[in-house]
């Protein structure tokens, strides 16, 4: 029960548009009670005596009634209707700057498919809440509240006996209560499971048709389908098992009327009129408990979509401000330092005690095998992760020191897994300067060599990239992600393995063109390239985490190590001469 | 048709048509016998709860003023039994119609998921994939209701108004003509409303897809969000769209609300004048009977038809979203079976391609006349500058897209006339993106193999060196690894990738920049591994870094959609053209060093 004062707190601005939502619902059910007693008037004095003279003014009052009744209604949805999508809109804007500014973990944890489920059918669970079930459980009460008070005014013995079921109603209630709610978080988080399913092959659309796995996809979400809809169908079977009982036992209301009630009037402590009373009201004591099970099924789903909304709203990522971090005032000098860092994620090690020293301006080479930690080491840089041992400086300071938004807005990353964004090319480019000027894009776009293929796109820098950079080549790709780590003009520049997907000569021209950028920059690059790092300040080979070698491109050929070996191995053709095209030389 | 971005409305091609009210009715169809019981125990329950009122008149009429206190029991008695007949009926009703309604979702989501098996590339190239998915999931679910209650709840209340109309005219002509008059009050403000609400609830299906696109990509970019420090710009954009979408849904919900407004305003409207014609202007005066019982019919003519603009009015929201669907559905799968298509022998492994020109929107010239032809067991290597072609040229050989002009033969037989799965199912295809599902290493390597045995699949593991890093994961094999691979290095992806692909043993087999993340010295291993992979096996090899193309048996060299040299390296060196060039260019500074 503490979702419904969770989401009472956090209801936002309108919240009071809930209450009068809530108050008209109350007076307008009361009202439902009155008109039965109109048109009671109507047969007593109009028709019974055949007297017309009142004929009309009864008649306006119950129109008047009504269309009062009418106007607060639909006062009532414009209500709760405002009030819930302000909720809504709230609620969803928190999330997502919630989700925005969440780590590694977080994403880990929790899939996109998932996620997505919270934002769309665990929001829209709490807007049903506030705009239906509020009123529709206030509707119930209030009419119920409302007849057995004016039932017990008229007869309280057969009230009472009236009541007598009402035991048997909440047992029934909180056993059902008891074993629905469990279904409904289960049933919630198939629906989570069906939405990552879609949604990964969705993404993955291109694999799936480059191995031809359409019919195993088509059965694995088969599987989730039918899992959902079995256990779904079976939700609706435990409720079958109950809203039945409760059925009967509002129902028997009727029964006890007529039987209690001509017991009494047999003995006389009863009038005709009285009874009449009581049965033309039975609906009012029945149908609310009938509306039990909907509402109780509802709340129930409404259980399971908060506590997953509350999740979100509550997580806090493990990077965040320090209090006592510090006010940046000038653009960053670019100076980078590891001091004995380590990383540990999990349980393994994944950087071991790294020490160098990079000045402003100064170029850093990274290479290393595969999974040796390259990435994870820039990444510490702008503090996705925060250094297990040791510290990270930047300018001197700890970037643990650094407001979040100081020290990344001080750097530019060309990411390895080039993600690019559903906007126009132009969107892209700017994307962490949105005010950028179109010059100033055109000129990054340049200096990263995009400029020409952007041209010949059918818009230009208006062509809409489809999702991840879609219908762009690899190279296009990250030639695009370039310019927009370029468009910052940041201090510190990271390129993780940027031109893995451009041709020489491009390379070539982009290599050039960092070298006189028209701001000073620190530039670290991560390659498997030695033709990318060839130039750098100094170079470091990085092997299961730690430092194996560290100096200038001439140091290192010298030391005739793991880098010596890269670099024969790129450049084989010119030291060991094989005997080119092998055994099948002479193909055409 | 324009690419899509998350804050452009989709537009709505085909306008509501009977064609898809057909097609619901397709769905609802297989369930028909179904309905017919759950709609009889509807109709039986109804006529058993008529009887209460009567029983209970008995007991007051009757039992009561007799004292006849065994009547009285006697009759509640019966009375429990009609409640227990309803009740019963009513709880078989809902467990049929839960059955069938879910049973209905299933199907249509069943069926616009394996719709979006067919739809090419192109489909989901030109619109966020959140646009997508949300039709999958959330528009089927707000479907469900209204294709099984509402229709069966519409045909009862039909039923109902059907029945009361002819009680009605029994009792009085006149009077019964005025409730009845009132229904066409009520229609011509349906109709006059439809457009208003249909265009209402289209606005709210598009604006949440738009922000259900941008909250997708979002979270699926947080990362690069949180790099470039944009959360502020980003929040600002889903403010815009989150508002939007608030809008079009109090809109809708204002209107759709005036509904059931109007149509009880005209049915108290509808009472008054009964009673109002019944005393004042039937001559004679209408009995006290006859406008009791007036009275009543009234109200009990029009709460069905008060239900019905309600059902109505979740019908028109409905449609909003079964367009969508529906639209997708009809999406044409443009890459598909010839009508004669048949199933491609087991591939030899030539391919050749005969004048092929390709663009992949209309009057876009990729590739211009490329002819060459790939002997059994041949390496090609294609290079040439990014955009020159080379992705596109093997995107073809897999018919990824439709080949219009030209031909593309595979052992003489034309792609386009063979089995989509025959043809993609001997081929191994690498892509640039590595794409990894959630699930275990295992699972993704026997993406490649379904039924790849342990042994299988480790021995390619260890041929393509990916064994050395799975090994010194947490659980091997079978380590979970995150969405889209999350948690490992890039090049740990594309050896998965890669070996996933070598393990589908195919007979042709498209390496598109396959080992460009990969650093050099595990590529020389997983080169030598590939060497011995590539026997007897059609290969086409896409790489930038030229020492992994040396090797093999001819080289093409591509540029503006042309093939513009082709041979072997020596060949092509020795012929001083565009690839000397380009390999001087790569080895210029090397040999500048080695003659230092």
């Amino acid at each position: 029960m503490f979702q419904l004062k969770w989401l009472w707190k956090y209801m936002g601005e309108k919240r009071w548009m809930f209450v009068v939502g809530l108050v008209l619902a109350a007076i307008t059910s009361s009202i439902l009670i009155i008109n039965p007693m109109l048109s009671q008037k109507l047969i007593d004095e109009v028709i019974t005596p055949q007297n017309t003279a009142m004929l009309i003014p009864i008649l306006a009052i119950m129109m008047g009634v009504q269309l009062l009744r009418l106007s607060l209604r639909y006062l009532m949805v414009v209500c709760l209707e405002t009030s819930s999508q302000t909720m809504m809109q709230k609620m969803r804007k928190h999330m997502f700057n919630v989700i925005q500014n969440e780590d590694n973990g977080f994403f880990t944890r929790i899939r996109t498919g998932d996620l997505m489920t919270r934002m769309t059918n665990d929001l829209d669970m709490l807007r049903h809440a506030m705009a239906f079930i509020a009123h529709n459980s206030v509707d119930s009460i209030v009419t119920f509240v409302a007849a057995l008070t004016y039932l017990c005014t008229v007869n309280w013995q057969l009230t009472l006996s009236l009541l007598a079921i009402t035991p048997f109603i909440i047992v029934v209630t909180r056993l059902f209560s008891k074993i629905i709610s469990p279904r409904y978080v289960r049933l919630r988080r198939k629906l989570s499971d069906l939405n990552t399913v879609a949604q990964e092959n969705i993404e993955g659309n291109r694999v799936v048709k480059a191995f031809a796995r359409e019919e195993f996809e088509k059965e694995k979400f088969e599987e989730k389908n039918k899992d959902y809809r079995d256990y779904n169908y079976g939700t609706s079977v435990v409720g079958v098992k109950f809203s039945p009982i409760l059925d009967l036992l509002s129902q028997s209301m009727t029964v006890i009327t007529i039987l209690v009630g001509g017991v009494l009037m047999i003995n006389g402590q009863l009038s005709a009129g009285e009874l009449m009373a009581f049965s033309s009201l039975t609906w009012a004591l029945a149908n609310p408990l009938r509306n039990l099970s909907t509402i109780i099924n509802d709340l129930q789903r409404f259980f399971a979509s908060c506590d997953m909304i509350i999740e979100i709203f509550y997580a806090q990522p493990s990077i965040v401000d320090r209090q006592n971090a510090i006010e940046k005032k000038e653009r960053l000098k670019g100076k980078i330092e590891f001091q004995d860092v380590s990383l540990k994620l999990g349980n393994t090690e994944v950087l071991k005690h790294l020490n160098f020293t990079v000045e402003p301006g100064q170029t850093l080479g990274i290479m290393g095998s595969t999974g040796s930690g390259k990435t994870t080491l820039i990444n510490m840089l702008a503090r996705f992760y925060e250094a297990t041992e040791g510290r990270v400086l930047v300018d001197d300071v700890d970037v643990c020191q650094y407001k979040l938004n100081d020290l990344r807005s001080s750097i530019g990353m060309a990411m390895q897994d080039v993600f690019l964004f559903s906007d126009t090319v132009d969107g892209n480019i700017a994307y962490g300067n949105p005010d950028l000027p179109f010059d100033s894009v055109v000129q990054y776009a340049k200096a990263a060599d995009a400029d020409s293929f952007i041209r010949r796109l059918e818009d230009g820098y208006d062509t809409i990239i489809g999702e991840r950079g879609v219908g762009l080549s690899g190279g296009q790709r990250q030639r695009i992600a370039l310019a927009r780590a370029l468009a910052v003009e940041p201090p510190i520049l990271i390129l993780d393995d940027t031109t893995s997907a451009v041709d020489m000569e491009t390379e070539q021209y982009i290599q050039g063109q960092l070298k006189d950028l028209d701001f000073s920059c620190t530039k670290v690059i991560v390659s498997q390239k030695v033709s990318s790092v060839r130039d750098a300040d100094q170079i470091i080979i990085l092997d299961e985490g730690e430092i194996i070698e560290h100096g200038t491109h001439q140091e290192l050929i010298e030391k005739k190590g793991y880098y010596y070996k890269i670099w024969a191995l790129q450049n084989s053709v010119d030291i060991e001469q094989p005997d080119v095209g092998g055994d099948q030389h002479g193909a055409q | 048709m324009a690419r899509n971005k998350f804050d452009v409305d989709e537009q709505l091609e085909s306008p509501f048509n009977f064609q898809n009210l057909k097609k619901c009715m397709v769905y609802v169809s297989r369930y028909k016998t179904k309905m017919i019981l759950a709609l009889a125990l509807s109709a039986l329950g109804s006529i058993i709860g008529l009887t209460g009122p009567m029983i209970v008149q008995q007991a007051t009429d009757v039992a009561i003023p007799n004292k006849d206190m065994q009547l009285l029991f006697q009759l509640g008695a019966l009375l429990t039994g009609t409640i227990l007949v309803n009740v019963g009926f009513t709880a078989i009703r809902s467990l049929i119609m839960a059955k069938v309604s879910q049973n209905i979702i299933h199907d249509i989501r069943k069926d616009l998921f394996d719709h979006l098996q067919v739809l090419p590339f192109s489909y989901y190239d030109n619109r966020p994939h959140g646009k997508i998915l949300v039709r999958v999931i959330s528009y089927v679910n707000s479907v469900s209701d209204v294709m099984s209650n509402g229709i069966l709840n519409f045909i009862v209340e039909i039923i109902n108004i059907i029945f009361i109309i002819v009680f009605m005219f029994q009792v009085s002509v006149p009077l019964a003509s005025i409730t009845v008059a009132g229904l066409p009050v009520v229609i011509a403000f349906i109709l006059f409303i439809k457009p208003k609400q249909r265009r209402a609830w289209q606005q709210v299906s598009n604006k949440n897809s738009n922000l259900n696109a941008f909250a997708q990509e979002s979270i699926e970019g947080a990362r690069v969000t949180e790099a470039f420090t944009r959360q502020k710009v980003n929040y600002g954009i889903m403010d815009r769209l989150s508002e939007a979408s608030k809008k079009s849904w109090l809109k809708a919900a204002y209107i759709s609300n005036t509904v059931w407004y109007t149509t009880e305003t005209v049915s108290q409207i509808v009472f008054s004048l009964v009673y109002i014609a019944g005393a004042y202007w039937l001559n004679p005066m209408a009995t006290f009977g006859v406008l009791l019982a007036m009275g009543t019919y009234a109200s009990r003519f029009w709460q069905p038809i008060v239900n019905l603009a309600n059902i109505y009015n979740q019908f028109v929201n409905a449609i909003a979203y079964l367009e969508r669907i529906f639209e997708t559905m009809n999406e044409p799968a443009v890459i598909e079976d010839a009508p004669d298509a048949y199933e491609l022998p087991a591939i030899k492994g030539e391919v050749e391609f005969k004048n092929v020109s390709f663009g992949y929107e209309p009057g876009q010239r990729i590739l211009k006349n490329v002819s060459f032809k790939a002997k059994p067991g041949e390496s090609i290597a294609i290079v040439g500058p990014t955009g020159a072609g080379k992705t596109t040229i093997v995107n073809l050989i897999s018919r990824f897209y439709n080949i219009e002009e030209g031909q593309v033969l595979i052992d003489g037989n034309d792609i386009m006339k063979v089995t989509l799965h025959s043809l993609r199912s001997q081929m191994g295809i690498m892509l640039q993106d590595s794409f990894i599902f959630s699930g275990t290493i295992a699972d993704n390597l026997r993406y490649g193999k379904l039924d790849a045995t342990q042994e299988e699949m480790v021995h390619a593991a260890k041929m393509l060196h990916s064994h050395e890093f799975i090994m010194e994961m947490n659980r091997q094999y079978e380590t979970e690894v995150k969405e889209r691979g999350g948690g490992l290095s890039q090049g740990q992806k594309q050896l998965i990738a890669f070996t996933r692909t070598l393990l589908s043993d195919p007979k042709i087999l498209v390496l598109d920049e396959a080992t460009s993340s990969i650093d050099t010295a595990t590529e020389k291993l997983v080169q030598d591994g590939i060497n011995v992979l590539l026997k007897g096996r059609t290969s086409f090899i896409i790489a930038h870094r030229l020492s992994t193309i040396k090797s093999c048996d001819r080289i093409m060299y591509i540029d503006d959609g042309r093939i513009m040299e082709s041979g072997t390296h020596d060949e092509l060196m020795a012929k001083k053209g565009y690839y000397y060039d380009l390999y001087m260019a790569q080895y210029d500074e090397t040999l500048r060093e080695a003659g230092a």
